[in-house]
């Protein structure tokens, strides 16, 4: 091309004057950083929180049944999980940035094996955690009422089928869409760099 | 080297990268201010592996190539070949046209020929896309064709 030169030029007067000035670009970068992250602090502060709470609650109120203690254990595990797998996660996003593009698609392939691995198991493990510490914590709470028992397993037991029969398999498809997606575009980059 | 000189010396070449690559202002500009973002967030673990930047760029192309709602919108036909006559653009419809056709490349290529637009050295180049000095040296040059065709094909540089 004997007008690359010309390109280079008509390339150089695009209009850059509208770009925010600096000072409002570090306003920016702060508040957008925070936002971004607001979502997974909030769950890690959560998650940190429910388990130091739950804790507490039982070296203070001192259960008399061994379920109590067996339900609150498993709950704190939950927690673990939780916190693990999103402090996890926030070390892979700061990660994601300074690698070459073949090395960026060798990425996008290992958060999508992550991904499925997390539904099928990470979350599988934190479910039945959470959901097997409440069925046993609540049992000193309510086992001398049978009506009590009968409506608190009840209820229980269907917010925990709401949770693994409906939400989580929406979730999951949102995500396996998402992952799609992804994939295909994945490949379709792969095929452009291998493409000489 | 400090975040504020830092952008003030990138912030326009990135800008029209990711233009380049995305052919929307708002977009582009959306694009830029996630790499600068990075670029705050990782200032102080930069270790001077490679030039600060090739690390901008590579940050920058990796946000282009990442975000999956500018894949659904960029176009997946070919211009036709056939167009109007030309008439004398201004220079700012020529760059609009430049845009267009840059659009209508593959997405490596899209990032490739904005670097070499930019100026950047094919060993820079091929560093930030990931790619082999003589791979890129290749690529560059029928990506360079590609482009031609089609900028005549639009009544331009004839």
């Amino acid at each position: 091309m004997d007008n690359l030169n010309s390109l280079k030029q008509l390339w150089q007067t695009a209009d850059t004057e509208s770009l925010p000035g600096a000072g409002e670009m570090l306003r920016m970068v702060k508040s957008f950083r925070n936002k971004k992250l607001a979502k997974k602090f909030t769950i890690i502060g959560m998650a940190f929180l429910l388990a130091v709470v739950l804790g507490v609650g039982v070296y203070f109120a001192h259960p008399k049944m061994l379920t109590s203690y067996l339900g609150a254990g498993l709950m704190i595990a939950a927690c673990g999980v939780l916190l693990f797998t999103n402090v996890r996660s926030l070390k892979r996003f700061y990660k994601l940035d300074d690698c070459s593009n073949k090395e960026f698609i060798a990425f996008l392939e290992q958060t999508r094996l992550n991904q499925i691995y997390f539904y099928k198991n990470t979350q599988v493990v934190g479910l039945t955690l959470a959901s097997a510490g409440l069925l046993f914590y609540v049992y000193e709470l309510v086992y001398n009422n049978l009506f009590t028992l009968i409506l608190t397993y009840g209820l229980t037991l269907i917010y925990v089928a709401i949770l693994v029969f409906v939400v989580r398999p929406r979730i999951f498809k949102r995500e396996a869409r998402k992952l799609s997606d992804t994939m295909q575009r994945l490949k379709t980059l792969s095929k452009q760099i291998d493409e000489l | 080297m400090e975040f504020e000189e830092i952008y003030l010396k990138y912030s326009p070449k990135i800008y029209r990268v990711c233009m380049g690559y995305i052919n929307d202002h708002e977009q582009a500009r959306d694009l830029m201010q996630e790499t600068f973002i990075s670029v705050w967030q990782n200032l102080s673990t930069f270790k001077n592996q490679s030039h600060i930047s090739t690390w901008i760029f590579r940050i920058a192309t990796n946000k282009c190539l990442r975000a999956l709602e500018v894949a659904k919108k960029m176009p997946k036909t070919e211009l036709p070949v056939n167009l109007p006559a030309p008439h004398e653009e201004s220079q700012h419809e020529k760059l609009a046209i430049l845009y267009k056709c840059i659009a209508t490349l593959e997405e490596i290529d899209r990032i490739i020929i904005s670097l070499v637009l930019e100026d950047l050295p094919q060993a820079e180049i091929a560093a930030i896309v990931g790619l082999s000095n003589g791979n890129t040296r290749v690529r560059i040059y029928r990506i360079k064709e590609k482009l031609a065709f089609k900028l005549k094909a639009h009544g331009q540089f004839e």
